[in-house]
């Protein structure tokens, strides 16, 4: 029987689940992914103390998976670019998990920091590779395949801008969980607004935009995030507005959310904080979406 | 070029030596207050960490009364003082204030030409005999603080010794050589060796982790030491700012080597740095549970991300080294009597404790 091995559906899965799944499958392994957020896993979530919400619900998904799966695969993921963090709070989620659950399976937590070079990366899929039994060259054969995986499913997300424009900067793992964005993206397009998330904008593109910067920012997710938002406020055709969603207590977007305001302000488009945590209330966000379109209609009109 | 800085407990004394030494004028920051606080939170972002906002304070009282070149630290993250600066100089430049920000990277090629450009017509010797200075000031400071933090449980008198503290970090500000500086600290020390202690106590033992801003600013701690020591506490705080600096700063061996004992501590518990001082805290908890203390205050500023990791795995710790912990954060509605209450019941159980392990 193959080895069945956990993926929780939280943090970075939203930006590196499919490759992961696919190289774990390469590899021979079975794959149990969780479902969708929902609030039992907010609820299970709560085990963890003062961290964001995406935490939490990583931490919730954990908690549905683990006594089903032989293994559970929580890279522990420090850097993913030359000299960037990720966030300590993902840093050191494998610690948090062993320290709050007992009897958990064992971890795949094996390090993988790109900060200084990208040997690392290589490390790390011969050690995952040896943990289920393959040798080094099987593994990085299974990376490979993995990999171009992805090309194709990158270039599926692509659409054209038209109309009411905005521009929706957030972690991946909040915008494209339904349960912590509340459903965000749908909202707005019922709205008949296009979005723009940060996904939609090229690594190449955002790292032009955050060239404007004083600093490098140092944490991976939060450059792009920036860049991002600067592209968009900064292009010839501007979007209408930001939305820049958070999630309480979350440490780097506290910074980035201010720097991009100040920069949006600067460049007269309006931008709004939103910040969610497990006590958000959809009635009160809806009215929020609601007012901050009615005021870009209003605001292009006249 | 009037240059001023964010306060950090008594750290203000040694930087206003260094660039006075190095021919500066220098505004101090008003001591931290009410308003401070208030100016703070006011334009900062809301969930910014206790010491962005206090600096920020600090930074825009000190413009007010004339200063016009701040400098401040910068870092390579993950935490996020590092790029506190940046969006400092964004808040105080839309507020109209007009400064120059300097930002010290731990980088020699950028601290040698900041360095040369504050170094007003000083050669290579004169700024030395600043760096020399600043940085005796603090070794004397700490080493004073340490020694009030044993002796305040036990005085007979009690606010003795920290009467000759204070007495004695006022005539160290004022000293302005190295000589001066010396009399002052051998005259603080013999000082306090003269307060009469009580005889037969032995005080509790707790020590202090987390983050380093709120350890070592009492007017954002509530004045922790010093309330632990009237309630009869021995405190050991696990970091001062010249531990800091021979730790960071200057790399010295000695600490080097602890750095590496208290990272294998800590592996078993947090495998990876994850910013700040969040494997400290946790090394530090396993390393004074050890050491037969009576109980561990781990204290950080609401939302500071790498003691909320740490804080997360300190229950795990605690109990498997049966040491006792409080977790304390600290923002800016930490109100003093909410403080009191809590350390109160802390004190209350590890005296039972105590009581209970003798009788066993």
């Amino acid at each position: 029987m193959a080895i069945r091995i956990g993926l929780p559906r939280g943090l970075l899965y939203y930006q590196y689940g499919s490759i992961w799944e696919r190289f774990l499958q390469e590899l021979g392994a079975e794959v149990v992914i969780t479902g969708d957020t929902s609030k039992a896993t907010l609820n299970c979530g709560s085990g963890l103390d003062e961290v964001c919400l995406p935490a939490k619900v990583y931490f919730g998904h954990i908690y549905e998976l683990y006594k089903q799966v032989d293994y559970l695969f929580t890279p522990r993921i420090i850097s993913v670019a030359a000299g960037q963090y990720t966030c300590p709070k993902i840093i050191g989620m494998p610690d948090m998990l062993r320290s709050n659950i007992d009897n958990l399976p064992p971890l795949i937590d094996v390090n993988l920091n790109l900060r200084q070079n990208s040997r690392s990366l290589y490390q790390a899929i011969i050690t995952v590779g040896h943990m289920l039994g393959k040798n080094a060259i099987r593994s990085l054969y299974a990376w490979y395949h993995a990999w171009q995986y992805r090309r194709m499913d990158q270039a599926i997300r692509y659409s054209k801008p038209n109309g009411q424009r905005i521009g929706l900067i957030g972690h991946p793992y909040i915008i494209y969980d339904r349960q912590i964005s509340m459903n965000i993206i749908d909202k707005l397009n019922h709205f008949g607004i296009h979005v723009i998330t940060p996904e939609m904008i090229s690594n190449r593109q955002a790292a032009i935009a955050a060239k404007t910067l004083g600093k490098k920012i140092f944490w991976s997710n939060g450059d792009h995030m920036a860049g991002a938002a600067l592209a968009l406020i900064q292009s010839r055709q501007p979007v209408d507005g930001l939305i820049f969603i958070t999630s309480f207590t979350c440490g780097p977007d506290a910074l980035i959310g201010e720097l991009v305001n100040q920069r949006a302000q600067a460049l007269n488009i309006p931008c709004m904080l939103l910040t969610v945590d497990e006590h958000t209330a959809e009635a009160g966000f809806v009215t929020r979406l609601e007012a901050f379109t009615d005021m870009l209609i209003r605001r292009k009109q006249s | 070029m009037i240059i001023t800085f964010p306060h950090m407990g008594d750290m203000s004394i040694a930087l206003k030596a260094l660039f006075t030494g190095l021919g500066r004028q220098v505004v101090l920051p008003p001591p931290i207050s009410k308003r401070t606080l208030e100016l703070g939170i006011k334009y900062s972002p809301e969930t910014a960490c206790l010491p962005f906002k206090v600096n920020l304070g600090n930074f825009i009282e000190a413009l007010e009364q004339g200063a016009n070149t701040i400098v401040t630290c910068g870092g390579v993250g993950p935490c996020r003082l590092g790029y506190y600066a940046e969006i400092q100089q964004g808040i105080l430049k839309n507020l109209g204030f007009n400064f120059d920000m300097m930002v010290v990277e731990p980088d020699l090629v950028d601290i040698i030409k900041q360095l040369h450009r504050v170094a007003f017509k000083r050669n290579f010797w004169e700024v030395y005999l600043a760096f020399r200075l600043a940085l005796a000031k603090i070794h004397a400071m700490d080493s004073i603080q340490r020694k009030v933090n044993m002796i305040r449980p036990r005085e007979v008198s009690v606010g003795e010794s920290d009467f000759i503290w204070r007495q004695t970090v006022d005539v160290i500000d004022a000293t302005e050589n190295l000589s001066t500086l010396r009399t002052a600290w051998h005259k603080g020390e013999s000082e306090l060796d003269g307060v009469k202690l009580k005889s037969g106590v032995r005080p509790l033992r707790i020590g202090v982790v987390g983050e380093i801003y709120v350890m070592l600013e009492p007017s954002i701690n509530q004045n922790l030491d010093w309330r632990l020591g009237n309630m009869g506490v021995e405190v050991y705080k696990t970091m001062y700012l010249s531990d800091y600096i021979n730790g960071h700063l200057f790399r010295k061996r000695e600490y080097l080597k602890k750095f590496k004992y208290l990272a294998d501590l800590a592996h078993p518990y947090l495998g990876h740095y994850v910013g700040g001082h969040g494997i400290k805290s946790i090394a530090h908890t396993i390393d004074m549970g050890q050491e037969n203390y009576d109980g561990i205050i781990h204290m950080f500023p609401f939302t500071c991300m790498p003691e909320i990791v740490a804080k997360n795995i300190l229950p795990k710790v605690s109990n498997d080294v049966d040491i006792p912990v409080l977790s304390l954060a600290f923002d800016e509605q930490s109100g003093e009597a909410g403080i009191v209450t809590r350390l109160e019941a802390f004190i209350d159980l590890l005296r039972y404790r105590r009581v209970k392990h003798h009788l066993a």
